[in-house]
């Protein structure tokens, strides 16, 4: 991509663009516009829209006394707010300082839905979250549980013997008789880490990973207790390709492209500003709940 | 062919087994011919060389939510949360995210499956409100919400319209189905499920809360959709106000049958907080006709209704001490002061309508009345989050609201408050999870495991829990190195059905449960039975069938307490106590097979600190005695019904 096509696909580009579309067009249509000091016109468009209010309010169009009524209503309005503004009423008003920040927060959330990603964009998403994306890695195993409540102060010379005998028979041994009896499987079949983790606990995953494949090895600890585990074969995480990940991704650049150009066009914006922050110093240092 | 009545019965719902009667249709088998008395040994022949192979039943439970609210839920939206959909379901898939109280937020560990089931009852209204949207703001009621929730006061707006919405008085310009706002809000709702769904890793279900809430007190249901977007599109939420709507559960049924021929799609509903109904979740007698309860009720509510959530933040609701006194593990968080806004106090008699086990109880009479039992549902817990974060764990709970989300004040806010009663912050329960024994992590999978009860509920802990019913465990079967085998094979698993016992046997149960990896230790695996007498009377007795430790029942029959490890100020606890699996067969000692019953397990961890002590640790604040720090968590299963011949 050359840096003009950057530029151009920049959304906070495309939002002052935008604005200057909206409210220059804003201004040309508005009734503010033919507005002088002193003087309002209710125009024909304005009326038309009354009455569009009206009829989906109430599900049918309004009466001529209740369009009078409405065009009344409408220029007391336009009197009431100029006088309002014109004695400073809108100012530190909450209702309306909300307001505002959540129509341009609006404008913008729309503004960075609307740049689609290439294939570059999201292959480069891709690499720089690859932890997010990654296949993971996948075990194949057998375990064999022993429960510590029940061999007591036996429980490590049980586990070499036991070690010792599965040893013996290796790929031969017979699951359905050794052991003590446990919940859940004795043997897995590429097994991915985090749904190791959401059955053995994470300490039992770390332990995993660490032991060679091929013979049995342990006693390795869970949550449970004590298991001996043989490892026949495992594969390594890799980096998918962007066609198999492309819908998670996509959802997932649009969401971190949203919170950046978001906290971008606040950046810019306060650029314009000196802010200026009185604070006293403060002498109480006591933990606050909520962080902002 | 024996293996195969195992796999119907866990592809069915409600299977009924009769040992004595099975050889006799069995003696052939496509290996050979078999005669009663090998049969009757259970495994019909001798099993594969390798014991994996053949197996098609669950081997692990799947945890997940099945009651999360955001942003798109009216009451949500005004207490503050700002989270919707999507972000909900990436809280339950693991992910560090930013709470609407501004603090990251993350989850021990991933859930398996969640549903987001925001109110169909102004759905949407959230947004609309906040996007003052004109119509809304024209009408009295529309102005002062959209004037008390920007001007900082939320929670008192999200009473309002609770408050107005249990009068059913609600302002023109509320969004109905058919509404532009409506569609898009559930249209939303649908793709955030759609794009969260990843068969085989989460599953992510299409839902939405009926929430019938007429006179204050609570019917509400969670509708989950089996099938994706493109069936639950072509249909809109069913509401409560008339007259799109109906607050009577009779009419949710009619939309649910409506619904099925119309999409295709598969649905089923849970109904929750019994607890705040005053005595109208498990009625004899209706309370929108003062009926009593029919046939058709009987079999609509079973055909729709089959599970039921027993415990979430909004309190526990499997029994209550004053239905069941000599149960000693029965005074566990109980909400119990009125209705749902409390505008209207508990009385005793209305208990009986409101918990699991008594409805459990008046289903046996029921049955015998009409023919169908209509309170036969299994359990799942879950969390009735209103902050899009499913996050129920001790040291880890999010609260109700998004104004109880952690805080240093949380604990001493009112909940509730009116002129009748308060519910203070520390009352909320950190509870709970639905448990699932499916075959895969996939909405089918899921969804068909619900519909045949094999779930449990838990009140925070991933805790695995196995529970089977047969007339042939044995003793020697806990010894089994795979209890889950022999108890498919011997009998039916949770949710489902015993009848006509052999002459001269008992039921009898092999019950398994795994401790929570990075949870507790247990401290005893119960099985609570009830039971229609012979003078037509209900009857309950909780029974200890296996305990941590040496521990011996005293004269009384009461087994010593587990102990308790608790440091409270420093919020821990050790496993020198309890035990990390219990594993027994049990068989019930004084059973008669004239009488219809029910047995379901209930595991009890060793105590544990509760949320409000992680709290007052943290924020080092310091609770008013009547603030409960320690707790004991708990599983219950669906339960089994035994039902005698010809009955």
């Amino acid at each position: 991509m050359n840096p003009m096509q950057k530029v151009l696909r920049e959304p906070l580009l495309h939002f002052l663009l935008l604005g200057t579309a909206i409210f220059g067009g804003y201004n040309l249509l508005s009734r503010n516009s033919r507005d002088e000091p002193g003087k309002i016109i209710i125009s024909e468009g304005q009326i038309a829209a009354m009455a569009e209010g009206f009829t989906r309010t109430w599900r049918r169009p309004p009466t001529r006394e209740e369009i009078d009524g409405l065009i009344n209503d409408g220029v007391q309005e336009e009197v009431y707010c100029r006088e309002a503004m014109a004695l400073g009423l809108d100012k530190d008003d909450t209702i309306i300082r909300r307001r505002l920040r959540q129509k341009l927060d609006f404008v913008t959330a729309d503004v960075a839905a609307l740049a689609e990603p290439t294939d570059d964009d999201l292959n480069a998403y891709l690499k720089t979250h690859a932890d997010t994306f990654r296949v993971q890695r996948q075990f194949t195993f057998s375990q064999v549980y022993l429960n510590p409540e029940r061999h007591g102060e036996n429980l490590v010379k049980d586990t070499a013997e036991l070690l010792a005998r599965l040893r013996q028979a290796g790929d031969k041994a017979n699951l359905s008789e050794l052991g003590d009896s446990f919940l859940l499987e004795h043997s897995f079949q590429l097994l991915p880490s985090s749904e190791i983790v959401k059955q053995f606990g994470e300490k039992f995953a770390a332990k995993l990973s660490e032991l060679s494949p091929g013979q049995w090895e342990g006693p390795i600890e869970s949550g449970y207790g004590v298991h001996l585990v043989r490892i026949s074969g495992r594969t390594e995480g890799r980096l998918p390709a962007l066609a198999e990940v492309r819908d998670a991704v996509r959802r997932d650049w649009a969401n971190t492209r949203r919170l950046e150009s978001n906290e971008k066009f606040f950046a810019e914006l306060l650029k314009r500003y000196v802010v200026i922050i009185e604070r006293k110093k403060r002498t109480d240092e006591t933990r606050v709940a909520v962080a902002k | 062919m024996k293996r195969k009545s195992i796999l119907i019965s866990t592809l069915f719902c409600a299977p009924a087994i009769s040992t004595n009667r099975a050889p006799a249709e069995e003696t052939a088998t496509d290996i050979g011919t078999l005669d009663q008395e090998t049969a009757a040994k259970v495994f019909p022949a001798k099993p594969p060389y390798s014991p994996y192979a053949g197996r098609n039943f669950p081997t692990r439970p799947f945890f997940g939510d099945t009651h999360t609210h955001t942003s798109f839920s009216l009451d949500a939206g005004a207490f503050g949360c700002r989270l919707g959909p999507k972000d909900a379901y990436r809280f339950a898939k693991g992910e560090e995210i930013m709470a609407s109280s501004g603090q990251r937020v993350r989850l021990s560990r991933p859930l398996d499956f969640q549903v987001v089931s925001d109110h169909s009852d102004g759905f949407g209204f959230f947004p609309q409100l906040m996007s003052a949207d004109p119509a809304l703001l024209a009408t009295p009621q529309g102005r002062k919400w959209y004037d008390l929730i920007q001007s900082g006061k939320g929670a008192q707006a999200a009473i309002d319209i609770v408050t107005s919405f249990g009068k059913g008085q609600l302002p023109k310009g509320w969004p109905l189905p058919g509404t532009p706002a409506y569609r898009s809000a559930w249209r939303d709702t649908i793709k955030a499920a759609d794009e969260a769904n990843e068969p085989g890793r989460f599953t992510a279900f299409i839902g939405y809360e009926w929430t019938s809430n007429a006179g204050g007190n609570n019917l509400h249901r969670n509708v989950v959709f089996r099938d994706n977007g493109a069936k639950a599109s072509l249909i809109e939420p069913y509401t409560t106000q008339p007259p799109l709507g109906s607050p009577n559960p009779r009419d949710l049924w009619k939309w649910m049958v409506m619904c099925e021929e119309k999409t295709g799609a598969q649905i089923l509903a849970i109904s929750h907080n019994g607890n705040l109904s005053n005595g109208r979740m498990f009625p004899i007698v209706e309370s929108f006709t003062n009926k009593k309860i029919d046939r058709e009720y009987a079999e609509s509510r079973m055909r729709w209704e089959p599970l039921y959530e027993a415990t979430q933040i909004k309190g526990d609701g499997e029994t209550h001490p004053f239905l069941s006194p000599n149960d000693e593990f029965a005074n566990f968080e109980r909400w119990d002061k009125g209705n749902l806004d409390l505008t209207v106090v508990k009385k005793p008699e209305m208990l009986e309508f409101e918990y699991v086990r008594s409805a459990y109880k008046n289903g046996l009479k029921m049955e015998a009345e009409l023919g169908v039992n209509p309170y036969k549902f299994g359990m799942v817990g879950s969390t009735d989050a209103h902050t899009g974060l499913a996050g129920v764990e001790e040291d880890n709970f999010m609260g109700k609201t998004s104004s109880s989300e952690p805080s240093a004040e949380r604990f001493s806010h009112p909940f509730v408050k009116t002129s009748l009663a308060t519910i203070m912050g520390w009352e909320q329960t950190a509870s709970g999870y639905a448990a699932v024994w499916a075959q895969e992590n996939t909405r089918e999978s899921i969804f068909d495991a619900m519909k045949r009860r094999e779930t449990y509920a838990t009140t925070g802990p991933r805790m695995a829990v196995r529970f089977f019913g047969g007339f042939d465990f044995d003793a020697v079967d806990a010894n089994n190195r795979m209890p889950a085998k022999i108890g498919y094979a011997k009998g039916v698993p949770m949710g489902g059905d015993l009848t006509d016992a052999p002459k001269g046997k008992a039921p009898t149960f092999l019950v398994a449960a795994l401790k929570d990896p990075i949870g507790a230790n247990l401290d005893r695996y119960q099985i609570v039975k009830g039971w229609l007498d012979a003078k037509g009377q209900t009857q309950e007795k909780v029974y200890d069938v296996v305990v941590s430790g040496d521990r011996k029942p005293d004269a009384k029959g009461k087994i010593p307490d587990v102990g308790n490890t608790v440091d409270i100020a420093n919020a821990s606890w050790t496993n020198t106590i309890g035990a990390p699996e219990l594993i027994a067969v049990w068989k019930d000692p004084d059973f008669d097979p004239s009488l219809r019953s029910f047995y379901y397990g209930r595991v009890i961890e060793i105590p544990t600190p509760r949320w409000t002590a992680y709290d007052a640790k943290y924020f080092g604040v310091t609770m008013p005695k009547e603030v409960p720090m320690t707790t004991t968590e708990r599983a219950y299963t669906s339960p089994i019904w035994y039902t005698p011949a010809g009955k």
